[in-house]
């Protein structure tokens, strides 16, 4: 490897015709080579269809490389099974959520025109706010439906498409255009046309090409309105009403301040020229939240993100603006990594594929998982030796096993989503708390922490006082596991044999209702005692209350027993992924930090082999990451010669008389440019031969 | 404060190992400074201070001892990298220079501790100046550098901060053999920018940028020979990089996730990289991986009929690289050779010719690869340009891979872009240079100012003089003999005759310049230019060949200067006085 690096390496300078160039096609430069040493390769691997599949699938193989392909592909099936599921449920959330306003804003499009508004030209103020995506899904839709049917397009501006009038005028035609007619078409168009020859802003080919279509509807949308410069806007505008009668147009302004704003930046001439109506877009996290809950809650559920995922997921879309795809994304990452990098996500696929796998690879990697270690140092404590021996030597039983315990966790992970579903609604239903989301919930049940949380407690409360009304209501939303109970059922012919006894209008209250107890006040010593006391209860009251207490035990006991802590079961590492890491990393990078890190500690990134760390090695840092410190020192001018002078010295002080002072004054001016580059430092004019400097380390 | 250095006499030269791989190292480069220092007993590096706290041995005198207390022990905190001494000095002083100085420190010391300017003098310098004072029974043998203290022109006192690491050292070290006896250039004006005890990050920053004149040495690189082009290279094609290992380690590291990356591809995202260091080699290498692994394999195969995958790099740093020219090389790379003729001179058109293409394409053809190589490079970083970049990511087959160098590279995507681009991001430090990126001698020049000096220098400004008209040399060793006597006139104002005020004479002149009236009431004296429009037109070709400055000054009035040191000043009149 070094000595093919070392090659490399000198042989840059004859790449470098290459690396001067701004933009090519690559070609491989060691093309014949490679392909001369191929076949010799190929030959030794039998000649499978390895080939095909290795095309068709990019996961790698795992376990040392010893995982083979069959499970491999296992691996990346299953992933695009579940995924697909997902990817669905979130498509069907997306089109969900906005068909109400697009239908409005259809309807509008449809019923609308000039005449309607007395030669103004009909505009739709759509206030997106944070969603910012939202209006590009509302926009491709509404061009599906306008073009499936032939009336007409949508034409979707955006502020860098409008640098002067001219181009935006040229990139609305354009748009028009090759929106039906494809780019061929629009370039045929301009140029197969009788009579004088237009420009490419001539809304003369516009007009032109809707009269030969037969357009009914053009709808021009301004994605992000604020954007666009007003003198552009007004002139545009003022141009568009002139052609009004040529040209069917609607337009829709996608606002992401407020309507109000958005009029205040126009001319009130150009305002005058515009009549519409004003529709408003959901707020993203709304949507992410049902996101979040279909993918996690739904009862056929497999697979999990943990507590750590969802917090990055919901830090994320709570510290800044996402939106809902950038949100699903996240999660496809999430559901990516779980099955590139975890071999045993095998053991999630169904039964029959499930015999294809490696047992004995599988095998050694489920002994060592942490859970399962746990599990078998819990069953060694209470004496069941015998069971421990059992799974570590028999790979048949322990895959037995180990099948029955995904099942199961699986159940028990579902159990406890449809709890924190019932909990969720019970609070939403009863008003307890003025916003529950489920990811606050989730995040709670997924660290094992929602027993002790406010709303648990709440949720419990509220039972005792629901009255016989709520009673069924409630017991509507519990979870089939608690309602197909035997208890259950008692307590409910109970409950329905009283019902039918009771004969009152109003509905019967428990004995913890605030209106069974009576507030005495009596004056003692000119001070107010205000004592409570329960007043005695009716006998169909009484029998309530009782057939209530019951209720919340039961409850209790459920909750109690479903609301586990998920990183407890064992070989949860199969279903539940639960690292912060690959996440964060991935989608919120720290370039700032990172670049700081290398130059203030490179060694965190340059570490030596083993071999040369026991070597003593020459000692110093790069280049750049001394300068970078001397830096750090220096105040906010720096006086470059000190500079200099202080970078030599630590050269010379390191390698004696042998250190070249032009040697280090190339490397010192190497780094110097590589700081420059990365912005720490501007030339400053205030004193010769200084730098300012424009970063401090941690800021 | 300097002098307490004997006391560490006793330390064996530990041999440690050098490279610092633990924030604990800083002890291990403070001995390996003292171990380097111990020949030196006089002209001591003024870092030497830091590591004192750490070792006071018992027999340290008294007084020593109390000034030592006084060191400041925070610096033991900074990293071994400063307290590595700067150079073996070899002692240029004479002890009898040494101690006039000395002496001249101590009267200055005492009238600082009688006038408490608290407005000029940072709190340590009284410190500083007290220890002189104690130090009066010290001998020769142990003056302090002449870096300690020294006076300037109007004789109050700036002192360097002992333990100051980094520019302070610079100074202290400075006596390179080069340079003359006398004051050193640092030590004037010198406060110390790094504050007392370890700061938080935002208290450094307004610690480092609080007000007042620019607390920095008045030294200049007039003496320092700077890098030719050649010379750089030179040297650099000489310098064996003692990290190879670990750098080829490192890309190695990121050349194992190159299958992920394909699988990210794959499932649609777009990846950009950032972290420390050039990524072209990096680039280079998944481009040759991506060919291995989509390439068919051999031709007898079934799948032969499976064109290579499209790869277009891009580097943002060439200078010509434009959009537009992207976007058609991309559409090169799809439509092959029946490109259309017209492909449009807006890279939106391009871009939009690309799209319609590529839907054009089966859907089974493989997706192109762009692989753009610095997208924050200046000439790629305009929103605009940023925003075309962005629709081409949210293309569905094209796979954009690119790399990003600047720390604040986020900051060019808002929501929409973001989106748009649908980035993952990895951390790939390479710590490899960029060569290929920057013209780093030309980079380093315009960081100092001093582009002119390009053309050559003295050597340049000779060559273009000898091409030009008697007149127009005539003229320009006028403007040379202003200069030089301006300048001289100005230091023997202001030096009071001092010896060795080795200052930055040839850019003060530089920058004092001569009045553009007075140049031309010269000129015409001398009969070198008849008229106004004949001098100006001379000036021009003066201008032309970046020969002389000129700038406004407060009252509007044209300075002209020269832009070469004073030496440099010289030899060019000299020449221009013997041809």
């Amino acid at each position: 490897m070094d000595a093919d690096l070392l090659e490399l390496d000198t042989g840059g300078a004859s790449k470098d015709g290459s690396q001067s160039q701004g933009v090519y096609i690559y070609r491989p430069a060691d093309k014949i080579k490679s392909s001369g040493e191929r076949p010799t390769k190929r030959r030794k691997v039998a000649r499978t269809d390895l080939p095909k599949a290795a095309n068709s699938r990019p996961f790698v193989s795992l376990l040392n490389g010893d995982e083979d392909a069959k499970s491999i592909e296992l691996r990346y099936r299953i992933y695009h099974k579940f995924w697909a599921a997902q990817e669905a449920k979130i498509k069907g959330i997306l089109d969900d959520v906005d068909s109400e306003v697009l239908t409005n804003v259809l309807s509008f499009v449809r019923s609308t025109s000039p005449q309607t508004y007395d030669g103004c030209i009909p505009a739709a103020l759509v206030t997106v706010g944070s969603n910012v995506s939202s209006l590009g899904r509302l926009l491709s839709r509404l061009n599906g439906q306008l073009t499936a049917t032939g009336e007409g397009g949508v034409i979707a501006l955006e502020s860098g498409d409008a640098p002067n009038l001219k181009t935006t005028l040229k990139n609305i035609i354009r748009f028009g255009i090759t929106n039906t007619e494809g780019n061929e078409g629009y370039q045929s168009f301009v140029t197969d046309r009788e009579g004088p020859r237009v420009l490419g802003y001539d809304l003369d080919l516009l007009a032109d090409y809707v009269k030969r279509k037969e357009v009914k509807k053009l709808v021009l949308a301004f994605r992000d309105s604020e954007a666009f410069d007003p003198g552009i806007l007004a002139d545009l505008l003022s141009l568009l009403s002139s052609w009004l009668d040529r040209i069917p147009l609607t337009l829709i302004f996608g606002i992401s301040t407020s309507v109000e704003l958005f009029e205040g930046r126009l001319p009130r001439s150009t305002v005058a020229l515009l009549r519409g109506r004003y529709f408003e877009i959901h707020e993203a996290s709304n949507c992410v939240d049902r996101i979040y809950g279909r993918i996690q809650a739904e009862q056929d559920g497999k697979f999990w993100l943990g507590r750590n995922i969802t917090s990055v997921l919901f830090e994320k879309s709570s510290d800044s603006f996402q939106t809902p795809e950038a949100f699903s994304r996240t999660v496809k990452y999430a559901y990516m990594s779980h099955f590139f990098a975890n071999p045993l996500s095998v053991l999630l696929a169904d039964d029959d594929a499930a015999t294809t796998i490696q047992r004995d690879k599988v095998c050694e990697a489920l002994r060592n998982l942490p859970s399962f270690r746990r599990y078998c140092e819990d069953t060694m404590e209470e004496g069941c030796a015998e069971q421990v021996r059992k799974l570590l030597e028999d790979d048949a039983f322990l895959l037995e096993q180990s099948a029955q315990w995904v099942k199961s966790g699986q159940q028990k992970m579902r159990d406890m989503f449809k709890c924190v579903d019932m909990v969720q609604r019970a609070l939403k239903k009863f008003n307890i708390v003025k916003k529950t989301s489920i990811s606050d919930l989730a995040i709670r049940a997924l660290a094992g922490e929602l027993q002790t949380s406010a709303s648990y407690e709440d949720i419990l409360r509220a039972i005792k006082t629901l009255d016989s009304d709520q009673m069924p209501l409630f017991a509507m939303m519990l979870p089939d596991t608690l309602t197909a109970s035997s208890d259950f059922a008692q307590i409910q012919a109970d409950f329905g044999a009283l019902l039918q006894v009771y004969q009152g209008t109003e509905p019967l209250k428990s004995g913890y209702d605030k209106q069974h107890s009576v507030v005495a006040t009596t004056v003692v010593q000119q001070r107010v005692k205000l004592s409570k006391a329960k007043v005695k209860l009716p006998k169909e009251n009484a029998e309530f209350t009782k057939i209530i207490d019951r209720f919340h035990a039961l409850l209790e006991a459920c909750l109690e027993e479903t609301l586990i802590r998920p990183n407890d079961l064992v070989l949860h590492e199969i279903f539940l992924l639960d690292m912060r890491n690959p996440l964060k990393e991935v989608f919120s990078p720290r370039p700032r930090f990172a670049v700081e890190r290398a130059l203030s500690s490179p060694f965190d990134y340059l570490i030596s082999s083993p071999e040369s760390s026991t070597v003593k090695v020459s000692a110093h840092q790069p280049a750049a990451a001394i300068l970078y410190q001397l830096y750090l020192e220096s105040g906010s001018l720096v006086n470059v010669h000190d500079l200099w002078q202080a970078f030599y010295a630590v050269f010379e002080s390191e390698q004696g008389n042998g250190c070249d002072e032009r040697t280090a004054m190339a490397l010192f001016y190497r780094a110097l440019s590589d700081l420059k580059a990365l912005g720490m430092m501007k030339s400053s004019r205030k004193k010769v031969d200084h730098v300012s400097k424009t970063a401090w380390m941690g800021l | 404060m300097k002098r307490k250095q004997p006391d560490t006499d006793e330390t064996p030269p530990v041999s440690t190992p050098k490279r610092p791989r633990t924030t604990d190292a800083p002890t291990n480069g403070a001995v390996n400074g003292h171990a380097a220092r111990e020949k030196t007993p006089e002209g001591t590096p003024a870092k030497k201070t830091k590591s004192t706290p750490k070792k006071p041995t018992a027999d340290t005198p008294a007084t020593l001892k109390a000034s030592g207390l006084k060191t400041p022990t925070h610096k033991n905190k900074a990293k071994a990298l400063f307290s590595t001494p700067t150079k073996q000095t070899t002692a240029p002083d004479t002890p009898s220079k040494a101690r006039n100085a000395d002496r001249s420190a101590k009267k200055k010391s005492a009238r600082l501790l009688l006038e408490q300017d608290d407005d000029e003098i940072w709190d340590g310098a009284d410190r500083l100046a007290e220890e002189i004072l104690q130090d009066d029974d010290e001998t020769a043998l142990q003056e302090p550098t002449p870096a300690t203290s020294a006076t300037n022109g109007d004789g109050v006192i700036r002192s360097v901060e002992a333990g100051s690491e980094e520019p302070a050292a610079g100074d202290a070290a400075a006596p390179t053999p080069k340079r003359r006896a006398g004051r050193p250039k640092g030590a004037k004006n010198k406060r110390s920018p790094t504050p007392e005890g370890e700061l938080p990050a935002h208290e450094r920053y307004f610690f480092q940028n609080r007000a007042g004149p620019p607390r920095t040495s008045n030294s200049n690189l007039s003496k320092v020979n700077l890098l030719t082009h050649e010379e750089y290279f030179e040297k650099m094609a000489q310098w064996v990089d003692p990290f190879q290992e670990e750098k080829a380690l490192l890309l190695d590291l990121h050349c194992r996730s190159f299958p992920q990356w394909d699988f990210e591809f794959d499932q649609g995202f777009n990846i950009c990289l950032y972290g420390y260091g050039s990524k072209r080699r990096l680039l280079q290498e998944f481009a040759d991986w991506q060919y291995r692994r989509h390439s068919p394999d051999n031709e007898d195969d079934d799948t032969a009929t499976i064109s290579p995958p499209s790869v277009v790099i891009v580097n943002g740093h060439t200078p010509g690289v434009s959009i537009r020219s992207i976007f058609a090389t991309i559409v090169t790379a799809v439509l092959g050779a029946d490109i259309p003729s017209k492909m449009g001179s807006q890279p939106q058109e391009v871009l939009e010719l690309l799209q319609s293409s590529l839907n054009a394409r089966d859907s089974d053809s493989p997706p192109i690869t762009v692989l753009i190589n610095s997208i924050d490079a200046p000439s790629l970083r305009r929103a605009t340009n940023q925003a075309l970049l962005a629709r081409l990511a949210a293309t569905p087959q094209i796979n954009l891979l690119a790399t990003a160098d600047t720390p604040n590279v986020l900051l060019m995507w808002d929501l929409n872009l973001r989106d748009q681009f649908n980035f993952v991001f990895h951390d790939c430090t390479t710590f490899a240079p960029f060569d290929a990126e920057f013209d780093v001698v030309e980079e380093v020049s315009a960081l100092l100012g001093r582009k002119g000096q390009r053309v050559g220098g003295k050597e340049g400004v000779e060559f273009v003089l000898k091409s030009l008209p008697e007149n127009a040399r005539n003229l320009y060793q006028l403007l040379l003999t202003e200069l030089l006597s301006l300048s001289d006139e100005g230091h023997l104002s202001d030096d009071e005759g001092e010896e060795g005020a080795g200052g930055a004479r040839g850019e003060d002149a530089a920058a004092a310049g001569i009045e553009f009236r007075a140049l031309y009431q010269k000129a015409a004296e001398e009969f070198i230019a008849s008229s106004e429009m004949m001098f100006r037109t001379l000036l021009k070709e003066f201008h032309d060949h970046q020969m002389i400055t000129s700038r406004m000054d407060a009252s509007g009035m044209e300075i002209l200067g020269v832009p070469l040191a004073r030496e440099e000043m010289e030899g060019v009149l000299e020449d221009l006085v013997l041809a």
